[in-house]
């Protein structure tokens, strides 16, 4: 057996919580491995932070004080001890039901698997789908996106762009946009009118964690006054002939059109559960988060016995709780190596901390509702499942006839059948089942998630070797 | 859609659809790709409607290209090589570069 | 409580093609299903509609099989004209592709004696040498020995079949309940029966017929039939779409209309396990393009496991309960290839109140008769 088909934590993504969980590892003398997809540690919030520091000072500044925390997270990634591997997929888990825990990973162009104790999943999170009628166009993207190819590569948007939904990361992008020389035409801002809730959670927040409450408000309250913003933004629609070139939507009971180049969307981020629910960790539905999240005691151990997970893809709770909560998940991994029992007070380094983040994350979650013609799509010409163009008409026709739940709907339909293996649609189709049966989203249920959950072809499958100790007894 | 903040620096010159690209040492190809003004990387297998990068890390698919002979890569996850050959998936129908509206 | 004709417990491929064929002669069907989160092993089905190789040791089941695949051609055009639903049924003969010489031989052995059993009945199927094969299927690889053709296989595909069959139930009148999973079945002196479900939901009806997969053999157990059953777990590797070039299933891989291909067959005693495994999956990849390296370069879309509903000679289990004989089970693990005649013959068998003579060789009693 050779030395790097091996180790003994496994953790994938190399986000704040990755970054953390692999160091606080190495340094207890723990073999930890990081996969990573991405061919430089940071996740999507630190995206690229070694370059950007290293060479586009420039665009260091646009980007913000609090994305240059992530520069001391890569430097005890890289002084821990920690293997890392960047460019590398993870495809699959092996079943609980198998006699050894391996990964399946792709990297080179190859594929392998790799023997492990216990794997972290630091999986982070990724944007809420916003199924609209014409948003496959190309010229519409995420938030996100934009955002990454900012960090990446220091692209900004040319020509008319127009900005949708809500959430701090909108608010966040567009005051880094003006920073860098580049406004939009409008902000389409798709939360309704303000409950009292929602006021009082700001001020909630404001107690809880002033210093993020300030920075927050500070971007919205600049944006909005360089930045045309629409109010209580509905039917929003894309158009164009194979690209966008317009959008329509109406705001306070009137209708508009717009000429635009190019349409980012944001409705909040939910935790990036595909490879959890592949490894067959039991997940619930978040009321309050609005989204999937997976059955968690102790601090990161999931419903499987040899698999952690930790930072958004367990939960969101942002960049600054993920390393706390990364700290504390390793611990509890070295105590589950070592057999012994961890207790739950000991296992959580600064708990009012992380309490604190879970608060300012549940006022954010009332602040920032997810729209609800997102949630549901009205119009039932509206595509849902991009990968295979299936609209929320066909949903609800597979409903009615008696579907449900979202793997009859996928046989009946092929919606989650497609390369994106439902992560875009998936959430939009049990929500759309739930509503025409009146059941809960937990009586609905989630896609059944098989392998792989990255590309692989048949041809790298064929060539897998599968190293022989794998299955001694 | 997208323009570059700095001058470009390491240059590189890759290929989509035979098609020269000036790009950075450090993008990502679908970065690169957007950043020249490409509009459609490739077309869905269902309908043939054109698509392009939704989401930059990994979870839409819409990306997928061939690159050098190799399928089923996520342009926003492969980082430019000079001389790099991509083309559109294979599975899907191809991509253009639009701004030219040549397909 | 709803009163139904006739229930039909499980809504899989045997349970919706009995009330499909059922709910047409007029009466009031119901279908009862359980949830989502299930076994549900007709979601895991290759899609052959196959004659060619079965029925060593039974030539009624070689029979069987040969019916229904001539019962599918009218079969799949009345689903079609009744629901705009094509299950893309295609029948342009079958392949079975051997890797190795030793798979080749054990193949041709099968098919002779095979033949020897139909006797008068005849047994069609052509040897074809790997020369004559590149012709019919172009992708063939150079490590093939050669093959067996049979005109009556072809193949459709299953999970439009099973939607077909759900939507020309109902057009037919007929009750669909998703989410009840029948907890005991209580026999009426009166005749009949009460269906008791979780989720609160009751029926009562004059006739049942169970196909509820792995579940059967509880529910039969408590009318007085024996359904020996057990679970053996395939898994099978789906390709991204692709151009059309492959215009014939084998029993390797099949294209589907759609483009994606199909690859398998596995099989696993791993009890009533449904998660894929690396080695099974990657042993079915090397076989497969061992057949048709072409495949290669192609994404694997999705993989699947599903758990068989196996008899002990793998032959269907058709029977009526002595003491209670309102009540009808069948099981087998060829739910495509005998939809048609579950549709047709073994819906009027119920009709009729009575599983003809001819198919007692499908009872179960066959398992208890000494060696």
């Amino acid at each position: 057996m050779t030395q790097d088909t091996s180790t003994d934590v496994v953790v994938v993504g190399a986000g704040p919580a990755g970054m953390t969980a692999a160091s606080c590892l190495a340094e207890s003398g723990v073999r930890a491995l990081v996969l990573d997809e991405h061919t430089a540690p940071g996740g999507q919030v630190y995206r690229n932070v070694e370059k950007v520091t290293d060479k586009r000072s420039a665009d260091l500044d646009v980007l913000g004080s609090h994305y240059r925390n992530g520069s001391k997270l890569v430097e005890r990634l890289h002084s821990s001890g920690a293997q890392y591997w960047p460019g590398t997929s993870v495809w699959e888990i092996s079943a609980a039901e198998e006699p050894t825990l391996a990964v399946g990973v792709v990297r080179d162009g190859r594929v392998r698997m790799i023997q492990a104790d216990h794997i972290i999943l630091a999986t982070g999170a990724m944007e809420r789908p916003t199924p609209f009628p014409g948003w496959t166009l190309p010229g519409v993207m995420t938030v996100g996106a934009a955002q990454t190819l900012l960090k990446s590569s220091g692209l900004v948007p040319d020509g008319r762009i127009a900005v949708a939904g809500s959430g701090p990361l909108l608010y966040l992008y567009v005051s880094q946009l003006i920073k860098a020389g580049k406004k939009p035409q409008v902000i389409l801002d798709t939360r309704p009118r303000a409950s009292l809730q929602a006021k009082l959670s700001v001020l909630t927040a404001l107690t809880v964690d002033p210093a993020s409450m300030f920075r927050g408000l500070g971007w919205m309250r600049e944006v909005r006054r360089e930045v045309r913003v629409r109010e209580r933004v509905h039917q929003l629609r894309a158009g164009g002939v194979e690209k966008l070139s317009s959008i329509s939507y109406e705001s306070c009971d009137r209708q508009f059109t717009d000429e635009v180049d190019l349409l980012l969307v944001h409705d909040g981020v939910i935790p990036n559960t595909w490879l959890g629910m592949s490894a067959g960790c039991r997940h619930h539905w978040h009321a309050q988060q609005r989204c999937w999240v997976p059955d968690i005691t102790g601090v990161g151990q999931t419903s499987r016995q040899s698999v952690s997970v930790v930072g958004d893809a367990a939960g969101i709770i942002g960049a600054d709780a993920s390393v706390l909560q990364g700290e504390a998940v390793a611990r509890e991994v070295i105590a589950c190596l070592e057999g012994k029992q961890q207790t739950a007070v000991g296992n959580t380094a600064h708990p009012w901390l992380v309490r604190q983040h879970r608060l300012l994350r549940r006022c954010l979650d009332q602040f920032y509702p997810p729209a609800q013609e997102f949630e549901l799509p009205p119009d039932d010409e509206t595509i849902v499942c991009r990968c295979e163009e299936v609209t929320a008409g066909e949903i609800r026709r597979v409903a009615a006839l008696g579907c449900v739940g979202p793997n009859q709907g996928k046989a009946f339909t092929r919606c989650g059948m497609g390369p994106c293996m439902g992560r875009k649609c998936g959430v939009t189709v049990s929500r759309l089942i739930a509503e025409h049966h009146g059941l809960g989203m937990d009586e609905v249920g989630h896609y059944r998630i098989r392998p792989p959950v990255k590309p692989i072809t048949v041809g790298q499958l064929a060539e897998l070797e599968i190293d022989a100790h794998a299955h001694t007894a | 859609m997208f323009r570059r903040r700095d001058r470009v620096s390491d240059p590189v010159t890759i290929w989509f659809c035979d098609r020269a690209i000036e790009a950075v040492a450090d993008d990502s190809v679908a970065a690169a790709l957007l950043a020249a003004g490409i509009a459609c990387f490739g077309r869905t297998p269902v309908s043939g409607a054109p698509r392009a990068p939704f989401c930059m890390i990994g979870n839409c698919f819409d990306c997928l290209v061939e690159i050098d002979g190799e399928t089923n890569l996520q342009a926003c996850l492969v980082t430019v090589r000079d001389g790099m050959r991509i083309r559109s998936h294979p599975g899907n129908g191809p991509g253009d570069d639009s701004e030219k509206g040549k397909a | 409580m709803k009163h139904l004709d006739i229930a039909v417990i499980g809504g899989g491929l045997l349970g919706s093609a009995f009330a499909y064929g059922l709910s047409a002669d007029g009466g009031r069907v119901g279908l009862i299903d359980e949830g989502d989160h299930a076994i549900r092993t007709a979601r895991g089905n290759f899609g052959l509609v196959w004659v060619q190789g079965k029925g060593l040791n039974m030539p009624d089941y070689a029979r069987w099989s040969l019916r229904s695949a001539y019962a599918w051609t009218p079969f799949s055009e009345q689903l079609h004209a009744q629901t705009g639903i094509s299950v893309e049924y295609h029948r342009p003969g079958g392949f079975y592709v051997s890797i190795d010489e030793q798979e080749f031989a054990d193949n041709l052995a099968l098919l002779k004696q095979l033949r020897n059993e139909a006797g008068e009945d005849g047994y069609d199927y052509e040897i074809v040498e790997p020369s004559a094969l590149r012709k019919q299927l172009p992708e063939i690889g150079p490590a093939v020995p050669g093959a067996t053709y049979c005109p009556h296989d072809g193949h459709a595909n299953p999970l439009k079949l099973l939607r077909a069959l759900q939507e020309g139930f109902q057009l037919n009148g007929g009750v669909y309940t998703p989410r009840a999973r029948v907890t005991h079945i209580v026999p009426l002196k009166s005749g009949g029966f009460e269906i008791h479900c979780d989720g609160g939901h009751r029926f009562g009806s004059d006739k049942l017929v169970i196909a509820a997969g792995h579940g059967s053999a509880e529910l039969g157990h408590h009318l007085g039939m024996e359904i020996p059953i057990f679970p053996v777990q395939g898994q099978v590797v789906v390709t991204e779409r692709a151009q059309m070039t492959m215009a014939y299933p084998t029993n390797y891989v099949r294209q589907t209309d759609d483009g994606n291909y199909l690859l398998g067959p596995s099989a696993r005693d791993v009890g009533f396990n449904d998660e894929t495994e690396t080695t099974t999956l990657r042993d079915i990849t090397r076989r497969c393009t061992t057949a048709f390296p072409h495949l290669k370069r192609l994404r694997v879309q999705r993989t699947w496991a599903a758990l068989r509903i196996m008899t002990p000679d793998g032959f269907p289990v058709y029977l009526q309960s002595e003491a209670y004989p309102e009540a009808f089970s069948f099981s087998c693990h060829s739910g495509v290839t005998l939809a048609a005649v579950h549709a047709t013959d073994v819906s009027r068998w119920v009709l009729d109140g009575q599983i003809p003579s001819r198919y007692r060789c499908f009872h179960p009693e066959r398992f208890n008769v000494p060696a």
